[in-house]
Protein backbone atom coordinates (compact mmCIF):
# COMPACT_ATOMS: atom_id res chain seq x y z
CA UNK A 1 0.00 0.00 0.00
CA UNK A 2 3.08 2.48 1.26
CA UNK A 3 4.43 2.28 -2.21
CA UNK A 4 1.73 3.06 -3.77
CA UNK A 5 0.86 6.27 -2.05
CA UNK A 6 4.34 7.17 -2.89
CA UNK A 7 3.32 6.98 -6.13
CA UNK A 8 0.36 8.75 -6.32
CA UNK A 9 2.77 11.65 -4.27
CA UNK A 10 4.95 11.58 -6.96
CA UNK A 11 2.43 12.06 -10.02
CA UNK A 12 0.14 14.62 -7.74
CA UNK A 13 3.71 16.97 -7.30
CA UNK A 14 4.02 17.89 -10.88
CA UNK A 15 0.68 19.33 -10.80
CA UNK A 16 1.35 21.56 -7.22
CA UNK A 17 3.06 24.83 -6.92
CA UNK A 18 6.58 24.51 -5.53
CA UNK A 19 7.04 25.03 -1.66
CA UNK A 20 10.48 27.48 -2.75
CA UNK A 21 9.30 30.91 -1.82
CA UNK A 22 10.11 33.51 -4.32
CA UNK A 23 12.13 35.21 -1.41
CA UNK A 24 13.21 39.14 -2.87
CA UNK A 25 9.88 39.40 -4.13
CA UNK A 26 7.29 38.24 -2.46
CA UNK A 27 8.01 39.89 1.03
CA UNK A 28 5.02 42.19 1.02
CA UNK A 29 2.24 41.85 4.10
CA UNK A 30 0.03 41.86 2.31
CA UNK A 31 0.60 39.28 -0.15
CA UNK A 32 -1.13 36.17 0.58
CA UNK A 33 1.87 33.73 0.99
CA UNK A 34 4.10 36.29 2.65
CA UNK A 35 6.28 34.86 4.79
CA UNK A 36 6.26 38.21 7.34
CA UNK A 37 3.63 38.08 9.88
CA UNK A 38 1.57 41.49 11.17
CA UNK A 39 2.65 41.14 14.58
CA UNK A 40 6.66 40.23 13.62
CA UNK A 41 9.33 42.47 15.22
CA UNK A 42 11.65 43.94 13.71
CA UNK A 43 13.57 47.15 13.37
CA UNK A 44 12.49 49.83 16.12
CA UNK A 45 11.43 53.00 15.22
CA UNK A 46 10.74 55.97 17.46
CA UNK A 47 8.61 59.15 16.77
CA UNK A 48 10.54 62.26 17.46
CA UNK A 49 7.72 64.48 18.29
CA UNK A 50 6.69 62.28 21.27
CA UNK A 51 9.57 61.03 22.80
CA UNK A 52 10.47 62.94 25.85
CA UNK A 53 13.40 61.24 27.05
CA UNK A 54 12.03 59.72 30.57
CA UNK A 55 14.79 57.03 30.39
CA UNK A 56 11.76 54.21 31.32
CA UNK A 57 13.37 52.09 28.34
CA UNK A 58 17.09 52.59 28.90
CA UNK A 59 16.29 51.13 32.53
CA UNK A 60 13.93 48.01 30.94
CA UNK A 61 16.17 47.18 28.08
CA UNK A 62 18.18 43.94 28.97
CA UNK A 63 20.93 43.65 26.39
CA UNK A 64 21.97 47.57 27.67
CA UNK A 65 21.10 48.35 23.74
CA UNK A 66 19.82 51.73 24.64
CA UNK A 67 21.93 54.36 25.53
CA UNK A 68 21.19 58.08 27.11
CA UNK A 69 24.04 60.15 26.90
CA UNK A 70 23.83 64.14 28.33
CA UNK A 71 26.06 66.53 26.33
CA UNK A 72 25.64 69.88 27.27
CA UNK A 73 22.57 71.17 26.56
CA UNK A 74 21.26 68.21 24.66
CA UNK A 75 20.27 64.71 25.79
CA UNK A 76 20.74 61.86 22.75
CA UNK A 77 18.81 58.78 23.14
CA UNK A 78 19.67 56.07 21.29
CA UNK A 79 19.65 52.26 20.33
CA UNK A 80 22.67 50.41 19.15
CA UNK A 81 21.05 47.79 16.51
CA UNK A 82 23.49 45.42 17.06
CA UNK A 83 22.87 44.56 20.57
CA UNK A 84 19.04 44.81 20.05
CA UNK A 85 17.11 41.71 20.02
CA UNK A 86 14.02 43.27 19.27
CA UNK A 87 12.06 41.69 22.01
CA UNK A 88 9.81 44.82 22.13
CA UNK A 89 10.27 45.55 26.17
CA UNK A 90 10.72 49.35 25.36
CA UNK A 91 7.64 49.66 23.00
CA UNK A 92 5.78 48.36 26.62
CA UNK A 93 7.48 50.67 28.93
CA UNK A 94 7.22 53.73 27.02
CA UNK A 95 4.59 56.11 28.59
CA UNK A 96 4.05 58.35 25.64
CA UNK A 97 3.99 55.10 22.76
CA UNK A 98 6.93 56.70 21.17
CA UNK A 99 8.65 53.16 20.67
CA UNK A 100 6.92 50.93 17.86
CA UNK A 101 8.75 47.91 16.14
CA UNK A 102 8.28 47.79 12.79
CA UNK A 103 8.04 44.80 10.21
CA UNK A 104 11.94 45.24 8.77
CA UNK A 105 13.82 43.03 9.24
CA UNK A 106 17.00 43.43 5.96
CA UNK A 107 19.61 45.12 8.17
CA UNK A 108 22.98 43.52 7.08
CA UNK A 109 25.58 46.47 7.69
CA UNK A 110 29.43 46.63 6.91
CA UNK A 111 30.21 48.16 9.82
CA UNK A 112 28.87 50.25 12.99
CA UNK A 113 28.10 53.89 11.75
CA UNK A 114 25.27 55.96 11.78
CA UNK A 115 23.00 53.29 10.26
CA UNK A 116 23.08 50.66 13.11
CA UNK A 117 22.00 53.49 15.44
CA UNK A 118 18.33 54.88 16.07
CA UNK A 119 19.10 57.82 18.07
CA UNK A 120 16.97 61.21 18.82
CA UNK A 121 18.36 64.56 20.16
CA UNK A 122 16.47 65.85 22.37
CA UNK A 123 16.63 70.20 24.53
CA UNK A 124 17.80 69.94 27.90
CA UNK A 125 16.48 73.10 30.40
CA UNK A 126 19.12 74.61 32.67
CA UNK A 127 18.59 75.18 36.69
CA UNK A 128 18.19 78.98 37.31
CA UNK A 129 19.67 78.59 40.61
CA UNK A 130 22.82 76.55 39.77
CA UNK A 131 22.94 76.18 36.33
CA UNK A 132 22.84 72.45 36.04
CA UNK A 133 20.83 70.05 33.22
CA UNK A 134 18.34 68.52 35.13
CA UNK A 135 15.54 67.31 32.65
CA UNK A 136 14.22 67.26 29.23
CA UNK A 137 12.07 70.49 27.68
CA UNK A 138 9.10 68.26 26.27
CA UNK A 139 8.92 66.25 29.68
CA UNK A 140 8.60 69.13 31.85
CA UNK A 141 5.68 69.91 29.56
CA UNK A 142 4.25 66.41 29.67
CA UNK A 143 4.71 65.86 33.88
CA UNK A 144 2.98 69.44 33.83
CA UNK A 145 -0.37 67.90 31.60
CA UNK A 146 -0.29 64.52 33.37
CA UNK A 147 -0.53 66.63 37.19
CA UNK A 148 -3.29 68.78 35.86
CA UNK A 149 -5.51 65.92 34.93
CA UNK A 150 -5.26 63.99 37.81
CA UNK A 151 -5.12 65.93 40.60
CA UNK A 152 -8.22 67.05 42.52
CA UNK A 153 -10.16 70.24 41.30
CA UNK A 154 -10.46 71.81 44.86
CA UNK A 155 -6.77 72.47 44.79
CA UNK A 156 -6.04 72.92 41.09
CA UNK A 157 -5.03 76.44 40.58
CA UNK A 158 -2.79 77.31 43.24
CA UNK A 159 -0.92 73.43 42.25
CA UNK A 160 -0.43 75.45 39.04
CA UNK A 161 0.19 78.55 40.25
CA UNK A 162 3.13 76.69 42.79
CA UNK A 163 4.54 74.84 39.77
CA UNK A 164 5.33 77.85 37.53
CA UNK A 165 7.06 79.18 40.01
CA UNK A 166 9.22 76.43 40.74
CA UNK A 167 10.01 74.79 37.16
CA UNK A 168 12.73 76.02 36.14
CA UNK A 169 14.61 74.73 39.51
CA UNK A 170 16.45 71.40 39.54
CA UNK A 171 15.09 68.82 42.48
CA UNK A 172 18.05 70.04 45.09
CA UNK A 173 17.25 73.73 44.69
CA UNK A 174 13.33 73.00 45.29
CA UNK A 175 14.24 71.88 48.35
CA UNK A 176 15.68 74.83 49.32
CA UNK A 177 13.44 77.72 47.78
CA UNK A 178 10.04 76.02 49.37
CA UNK A 179 9.68 78.24 51.54
CA UNK A 180 10.86 81.57 49.95
CA UNK A 181 8.43 80.41 47.24
CA UNK A 182 6.17 79.38 49.33
CA UNK A 183 5.38 76.42 47.47
CA UNK A 184 6.05 74.01 50.69
CA UNK A 185 2.94 71.10 50.78
CA UNK A 186 2.26 71.64 54.33
CA UNK A 187 -0.09 74.47 53.58
CA UNK A 188 -2.74 71.99 51.64
CA UNK A 189 -3.47 70.09 54.58
CA UNK A 190 -6.10 72.41 55.73
CA UNK A 191 -7.41 72.15 52.18
CA UNK A 192 -7.66 68.27 52.70
CA UNK A 193 -9.84 68.25 55.69
CA UNK A 194 -12.36 70.00 54.01
CA UNK B 1 36.27 40.18 -15.72
CA UNK B 2 38.07 37.15 -14.96
CA UNK B 3 36.78 33.69 -15.24
CA UNK B 4 37.48 33.20 -11.40
CA UNK B 5 35.75 36.72 -10.41
CA UNK B 6 32.94 35.16 -12.40
CA UNK B 7 32.69 31.92 -10.35
CA UNK B 8 33.23 33.49 -7.00
CA UNK B 9 30.22 35.43 -7.73
CA UNK B 10 27.62 33.12 -8.53
CA UNK B 11 28.96 30.35 -5.99
CA UNK B 12 29.69 31.25 -2.71
CA UNK B 13 30.71 28.37 -0.45
CA UNK B 14 29.76 28.91 3.14
CA UNK B 15 31.51 27.11 6.12
CA UNK B 16 29.26 27.34 9.55
CA UNK B 17 31.07 27.82 12.61
CA UNK B 18 28.99 27.61 16.14
CA UNK B 19 31.32 29.61 18.85
CA UNK B 20 29.12 28.95 21.93
CA UNK B 21 25.65 30.41 21.07
CA UNK B 22 22.27 29.31 21.87
CA UNK B 23 21.63 27.35 18.64
CA UNK B 24 18.78 30.34 17.38
CA UNK B 25 20.60 31.17 14.91
CA UNK B 26 22.52 27.63 13.74
CA UNK B 27 18.29 26.61 13.30
CA UNK B 28 17.96 29.30 11.28
CA UNK B 29 20.66 28.93 8.84
CA UNK B 30 19.88 25.68 8.58
CA UNK B 31 16.23 26.82 7.68
CA UNK B 32 17.96 29.01 4.95
CA UNK B 33 19.54 26.04 3.25
CA UNK B 34 16.18 24.10 3.29
CA UNK B 35 13.81 23.54 -0.34
CA UNK B 36 11.26 26.57 1.54
CA UNK B 37 13.93 29.41 1.35
CA UNK B 38 16.40 26.94 -1.33
CA UNK B 39 19.83 29.11 -1.21
CA UNK B 40 20.98 27.39 -3.75
CA UNK B 41 19.09 29.30 -6.40
CA UNK B 42 22.23 31.83 -5.53
CA UNK B 43 24.38 29.14 -5.66
CA UNK B 44 25.47 29.16 -2.19
CA UNK B 45 26.53 25.66 -0.88
CA UNK B 46 27.87 24.76 2.66
CA UNK B 47 30.60 23.03 3.14
CA UNK B 48 32.20 20.72 5.46
CA UNK B 49 35.87 22.29 5.40
CA UNK B 50 37.11 25.90 5.83
CA UNK B 51 39.67 25.02 2.99
CA UNK B 52 37.32 24.99 0.77
CA UNK B 53 34.96 28.13 1.94
CA UNK B 54 34.77 31.71 0.51
CA UNK B 55 32.09 32.65 3.07
CA UNK B 56 32.70 32.33 7.21
CA UNK B 57 29.46 32.16 8.83
CA UNK B 58 29.75 32.86 13.09
CA UNK B 59 26.85 32.36 15.42
CA UNK B 60 26.76 33.00 19.23
CA UNK B 61 29.39 35.18 21.84
CA UNK B 62 33.09 34.07 21.74
CA UNK B 63 34.12 32.28 24.55
CA UNK B 64 37.88 32.51 25.65
CA UNK B 65 38.25 29.07 25.20
CA UNK B 66 37.70 28.90 21.77
CA UNK B 67 39.35 32.05 20.64
CA UNK B 68 42.09 29.65 19.07
CA UNK B 69 40.07 27.49 17.42
CA UNK B 70 37.98 30.29 15.84
CA UNK B 71 41.62 32.02 14.71
CA UNK B 72 43.17 28.99 13.49
CA UNK B 73 39.73 28.49 11.43
CA UNK B 74 40.00 31.85 10.08
CA UNK B 75 43.93 31.13 8.95
CA UNK B 76 42.76 27.76 7.33
CA UNK B 77 40.41 29.80 4.81
CA UNK B 78 42.18 30.79 1.86
CA UNK B 79 42.01 34.55 -0.06
CA UNK B 80 40.13 36.23 -0.47
CA UNK B 81 37.69 35.43 2.19
CA UNK B 82 34.53 37.23 4.08
CA UNK B 83 33.56 37.41 7.74
CA UNK B 84 29.67 37.24 8.56
CA UNK B 85 28.31 37.59 12.01
CA UNK B 86 24.88 36.21 12.16
CA UNK B 87 22.73 36.93 15.26
CA UNK B 88 23.44 39.84 17.82
CA UNK B 89 24.95 37.94 20.19
CA UNK B 90 27.97 37.46 17.47
CA UNK B 91 27.88 40.99 15.83
CA UNK B 92 27.32 42.84 19.26
CA UNK B 93 27.64 40.82 22.30
CA UNK B 94 24.05 41.05 23.41
CA UNK B 95 22.91 40.05 26.62
CA UNK B 96 26.59 38.91 27.22
CA UNK B 97 27.95 42.75 26.18
CA UNK B 98 30.27 44.13 29.55
CA UNK B 99 31.94 46.86 29.72
CA UNK B 100 33.67 46.79 32.87
CA UNK B 101 34.26 44.54 34.41
CA UNK B 102 35.01 42.19 31.63
CA UNK B 103 33.32 38.92 31.45
CA UNK B 104 35.47 36.16 32.91
CA UNK B 105 34.44 33.60 30.58
CA UNK B 106 33.32 35.33 27.34
CA UNK B 107 35.02 37.72 24.59
CA UNK B 108 31.83 38.79 23.60
CA UNK B 109 31.34 40.19 19.80
CA UNK B 110 33.08 38.59 17.22
CA UNK B 111 34.95 41.61 15.64
CA UNK B 112 37.25 41.41 19.46
CA UNK B 113 38.66 38.15 18.15
CA UNK B 114 38.57 38.36 13.79
CA UNK B 115 37.78 41.10 11.25
CA UNK B 116 34.20 40.67 10.45
CA UNK B 117 32.99 42.32 6.83
CA UNK B 118 28.86 42.29 7.30
CA UNK B 119 26.69 42.32 10.57
CA UNK B 120 23.69 40.46 10.42
CA UNK B 121 21.69 41.36 13.58
CA UNK B 122 18.41 39.33 14.73
CA UNK B 123 17.69 37.52 17.65
CA UNK B 124 17.51 35.61 15.58
CA UNK B 125 17.61 36.84 12.13
CA UNK B 126 14.43 35.74 9.68
CA UNK B 127 15.89 33.02 6.75
CA UNK B 128 14.92 35.99 4.49
CA UNK B 129 17.83 38.42 6.41
CA UNK B 130 20.72 35.70 6.37
CA UNK B 131 20.39 35.01 2.49
CA UNK B 132 20.52 39.25 2.31
CA UNK B 133 23.03 39.47 4.20
CA UNK B 134 25.16 36.96 2.45
CA UNK B 135 24.40 38.48 -0.86
CA UNK B 136 25.99 41.53 0.28
CA UNK B 137 29.05 39.49 1.28
CA UNK B 138 29.34 38.95 -2.02
CA UNK B 139 30.06 42.09 -2.84
CA UNK B 140 32.38 42.84 -0.15
CA UNK B 141 34.05 39.40 -1.53
CA UNK B 142 34.59 40.75 -5.27
CA UNK B 143 35.53 44.20 -3.82
CA UNK B 144 38.27 42.15 -1.96
CA UNK B 145 39.33 39.88 -5.03
CA UNK B 146 39.74 43.26 -7.27
CA UNK B 147 41.69 45.29 -4.50
CA UNK B 148 45.22 45.53 -5.70
CA UNK B 149 46.72 43.71 -2.95
CA UNK B 150 45.62 40.57 -4.15
CA UNK B 151 46.35 41.54 -7.74
CA UNK B 152 50.40 41.23 -6.62
CA UNK B 153 50.13 38.34 -4.94
CA UNK B 154 48.61 36.30 -7.68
Amino acid sequence: MSNEFKLLKVILSKYSSPITLNYPSSIAIDKKYSQIPESFRGIPERDKDKCMGCKACYFICSGRATNVIDKENKRIVDIFLFRCTFCAHCQEACPEEAIKLTNKFEIALFEDGPDAHISTELELILCKRCGRPYITKRMLERTFERLMEEINPLVKKEVSNDYQKIMNYCNECRRALSISLDTHTKKYVWLEEL
Amino acid sequence: MRIIDRARIYSPWIYHLHCGGCNGCDIEILAALSPRFDVERFGIMLVSSPRHADVLLTTGPVPKQFMPMLKRVYSQIPEPKVVVAVGSCASGGSLFYDDSPENYAIVGSVDRVIPVDVYIPGCPPKPEAIINGIVQAIIKLVNKANSPKNAKKS
